[in-house]
């Protein structure tokens, strides 16, 4: 009797479970045949376009509270006008012109420099600035771990929502890492890239690192004139191998050097360099040339701009920026988020990491990635004038860097004046090379096909992308004055560009193509739940039938064994 | 034999999935209670941030350091009076983290306690060759700028400062606030009367807040996987011999 029953229910599922088959599972000579008997399928309307996802969207340029953006007097400096939306802190400009030890407190206290991170001596060839300069750095981490939190902490975005970890050289401050007790956000004299370096040839320069870090550092000032030891025979080249043993967390060491050249030059933490420098730990070296009064901006901490120019920069060009580029493996630099115990952090970054299986993820020029690089480093220009542009690449990835609608003069390579001037318009820097570029902005088809908003990229097209969205990435653009708004921001005409200022769309929540297409064809697919439903019988169909089978193949055996 | 056991074991491993789903859950907002929305601020609204206040700011900074909102007359409204004195002496550099492994930066010592209404002054000797801080948190905005006491010793130098608190019961975070250094070491607490109990992660005091693992999760999960297997086999035994 059970066996009647089980039988005609096993049959039952059996015409169930092929009933339910999906159909594009059956051989194509099934289909066919199915199609000549039956004819085409009954048309469904495919699923409605979703709209919209809600997203967090940032004010793309805030406004300036604090009157940055204009050009001012600061303890008797001249900070230039910097025409860009979130320019640098006037008063840290001020500062490291004329040295932290040379400036009211109030510019202090107001930037967060300690009194001692830069100071400036004496006049050493009577030519009216100081040449014996000192200056401290100290070592932080941005977006690492919190043994009582699950979220980073001490944050800097390098777009929005993008918290990679870094470390990062940072003028020596005062005060708190964070702008109050109740925030996570890093205050905003540590952030990346690491400052550039500015002194004057001949000048007698001190750099002290201070280490404020939890791991062993050094560093190598790459391209600089410097002596392999310091008066006392110390090691001053920072290779572990070669010159001296790193500076432990707490320790300090100071750094000595009297460039006899001019150039732009590198700097960089040479401990477990494979790591290390795309932690963050890079910077720029400039040498500047020796001219009477020529008090230099020390320290370039920001966007790039350079707001006090030297006298050299002055007598060829009308605006100099500083570009840092550097590409940044996530795999590496978020192992400072996975333990708070630095003894697993070290053991996960020196001898599990591999950066021979390594890709980078995200591409930064002056420690941001697009669209923020648009607010802090676009290349302001007029027409007709000449800029300078020095350009460093610190990370691991060549860079083909691309000037739409200019072919830029190489006049440095890694320092030294370029024997024959080269014009291009994509220019290659190997990782730790240097270029001077002048930008001439005279519309002659040839230097500048005219005004507009030209942008600046990497022609790698990884370059272009933040953790694989695009567009991110190092993308920047050169920016004539007819073409920006009142608050810096280039008066862009092609898609709307408020979307790529929230979190999600670097999460990869929005689709790209979603707010401009009247017809909203390449937006998301709305589920089809009956597909789902569908899978669901199916599954019931098959479990049921295997249940039942095993059921009566079970019966069978039992009655089998009874008869013996 | 194996379909009798099948049951219980997935009950319990549902039971074990949602007692931890909802554990993880509670970790999770308990922590978002403890961060600011305030995220990615532009430089120039953190700087007008950081400074808001500034004139009220007691404050004195030289090559040696800081100190700030140093207080030794003003009384918290809830007291009436002096009720004791105390006087700490601490150390901050990498030598005192070493009873404490996993730590880099120590301080000593990591706890005080206090009366209400005691007046406290603190002598913060840096043994290192960097800055280091003193800092207490969640002291009344009315006397104390930010609700904080300040002190900031430059590399080798000390610093010293006073500051009342007030009379409830009460543990206040003490912490150097250079990044990382608290979570590498540099967190003490102060606890005034009977405290308001300890907080996370001080060396020596209490844990951290997130469980913290030492093992690699492939050989925990090794261990799990063959324990599981284990009592499976001897638990089907067992029962197969009560049968």
């Amino acid at each position: 009797m059970k066996k009647n029953l089980l039988s005609a229910f096993l049959v039952i599922l059996v015409v169930m479970v092929l009933a339910l088959t999906p159909r594009d599972w059956y051989p194509r000579s099934v289909r066919v045949k199915l199609f000549n008997w039956f004819g085409a399928q009954d048309y469904r309307i495919p699923p409605v376009t979703l709209p919209l996802p809600a997203m967090n969207k940032e004010n793309p340029c805030p406004d300036d509270v604090l009157g940055w953006r204009e050009g001012q007097n600061i303890a008797g400096i001249y900070v230039e006008e910097s025409k860009v939306c979130m320019p640098d802190n006037p008063e840290a400009v001020a500062a490291f012109v004329l040295g932290t030890n040379n400036v009211p407190h109030f510019v202090l206290m107001r930037s967060k420099l300690a009194p001692d991170a830069v100071v400036k001596g004496a006049d050493l060839d009577g030519d009216g600035d100081p040449d014996v300069i000192h200056i401290r750095l100290e070592v932080m981490e941005l977006n690492g771990n919190s043994p009582d939190l699950n979220v980073p902490i001490t944050t800097y975005d390098i777009a929005p929502g993008v918290q990679p970890g870094f470390w990062v050289f940072s003028p020596k401050s005062i005060g708190m890492s964070t702008i109050n007790f109740e925030s996570r956000v890093a205050q905003p004299m540590i952030r990346m890239p690491s400052p550039v370096i500015r002194v004057e040839q001949g000048d007698q320069v001190k750099v002290t690192l201070e280490n404020t870090h939890y791991m062993p550092h050094t560093i190598h000032f790459h391209g600089v004139d410097h002596p392999f030891v310091d008066a006392d025979g110390n090691g001053n080249d920072g290779v572990p191998q070669t010159s001296e043993v790193p500076v432990l967390p707490g320790e300090s060491r100071t750094y000595v050097m009297s460039p006899r050249q001019t150039g732009t030059m590198f700097y960089h933490c040479h401990v477990q360099p494979q790591v290390h420098i795309r932690m963050g730990l890079n910077g720029m070296f400039v040498v500047e040339e020796n001219r009477p009064n020529n008090w230099v901006q020390t320290l370039n901490v920001g966007g790039g701009h350079v707001r006090f120019p030297s006298e050299s920069s002055r007598e060829d060009y009308d605006r100099e920026f500083d570009m840092m580029y550097l590409d940044v493996d996530k795999q590496a630099n978020d192992l400072i988020k996975k333990h708070s115990d630095p003894r697993l952090t070290t053991k996960e970054m020196n001898r599990v990491f591999d950066i021979t299986d390594g890709t980078a993820d995200y591409f930064l020029l002056n420690g941001r990635s697009f669209p923020y690089t648009i607010r802090e480093s676009i290349i302001y220009v007029k027409p007709d004038e000449k800029v300078k542009l020095r350009v460093l690449n610190g990370g691991d990835a060549g860079l083909s860097l691309h000037t739409h609608g200019h072919k830029v003069t190489i006049t440095h390579y890694d320092g030294i004046e370029a024997q024959s001037k080269i014009t291009r318009d994509v220019v290659w820097l190997s990782s730790a090379q240097r270029l001077d570029l002048e930008l001439n902005t005279t519309n002659d088809g040839l230097h500048s096909y005219g005004e507009g908003i030209w942008i600046v990229h990497d022609h790698q097209e990884t370059g272009t992308t933040t953790d694989g969205a695009n567009p991110g990435g190092d993308v920047t653009a050169i920016v004539y004055e007819d073409y920006q708004h009142p608050n810096g921001m280039p008066k862009t005409q092609g898609v709307p560009v408020d979307k790529f200022f929230s979190p999600e769309f670097y999460q990869r929540k929005v689709p790209v193509w979603l707010d401009w297409d009247p017809w909203n064809r390449f937006g998301d697919v709305a589920i089809r739940h009956s597909e789902l439903i569908h899978m669901g019988a199916y599954g019931t169909a098959i479990g049921a039938f295997l249940a039942t089978l095993g059921a009566l193949l079970k019966y069978l055996f039992r009655r089998r064994g009874e008869i013996q | 034999m194996t379909g009798r056991h099948n049951i219980p074991i997935r009950l319990i491993f549902a039971l074990l999935l949602l007692l931890s789903s909802g554990l993880s859950h509670r970790a999770w907002s308990e922590s978002e209670n403890m961060v600011n929305k305030d995220e990615n601020l532009p430089a120039a609204h953190a700087v007008s941030i950081m400074n808001r206040g500034k004139a009220e700011h007691k404050m004195t900074l030289d090559d040696e350091g800081m100190v700030m909102n140093w207080n030794d007359n003003q009384l918290p409204i809830d007291c009436e009076a002096i009720e004791d004195e105390h006087q700490f002496t601490v150390h901050a550099g990498i030598k005192y983290a070493e009873p404490y492994p996993g730590t880099v930066f120590g301080m000593k010592p990591h706890e005080y306690h206090v009366k209400p209404c005691s007046r406290i002054t603190v002598t913060f000797i840096n043994d290192d060759q960097i800055r280091h801080q003193w800092m207490v948190h969640g002291l009344p905005k009315y006397l104390y700028d930010q609700g904080m006491f300040h002190l900031e010793a430059a590399g080798g130098a000390t610093k010293s400062g006073t500051f009342i608190v007030p009379s409830d019961d009460k543990t206040y975070l003490v912490h150097c606030d250079l990044a990382q250094h608290m979570e590498k070491g540099m967190k003490a607490q102060l606890v005034v009367a009977s405290g308001s109990g300890n907080l996370s992660s001080i060396p020596g005091v209490s844990g951290p807040f997130e469980s913290q693992h030492f093992t690699r999760w492939k050989d925990r999960l090794e261990i799990l996987l063959i324990s599981m297997a284990g009592s499976f086999i001897a638990f089907g035994l067992l029962w197969r011999y009560l049968d």
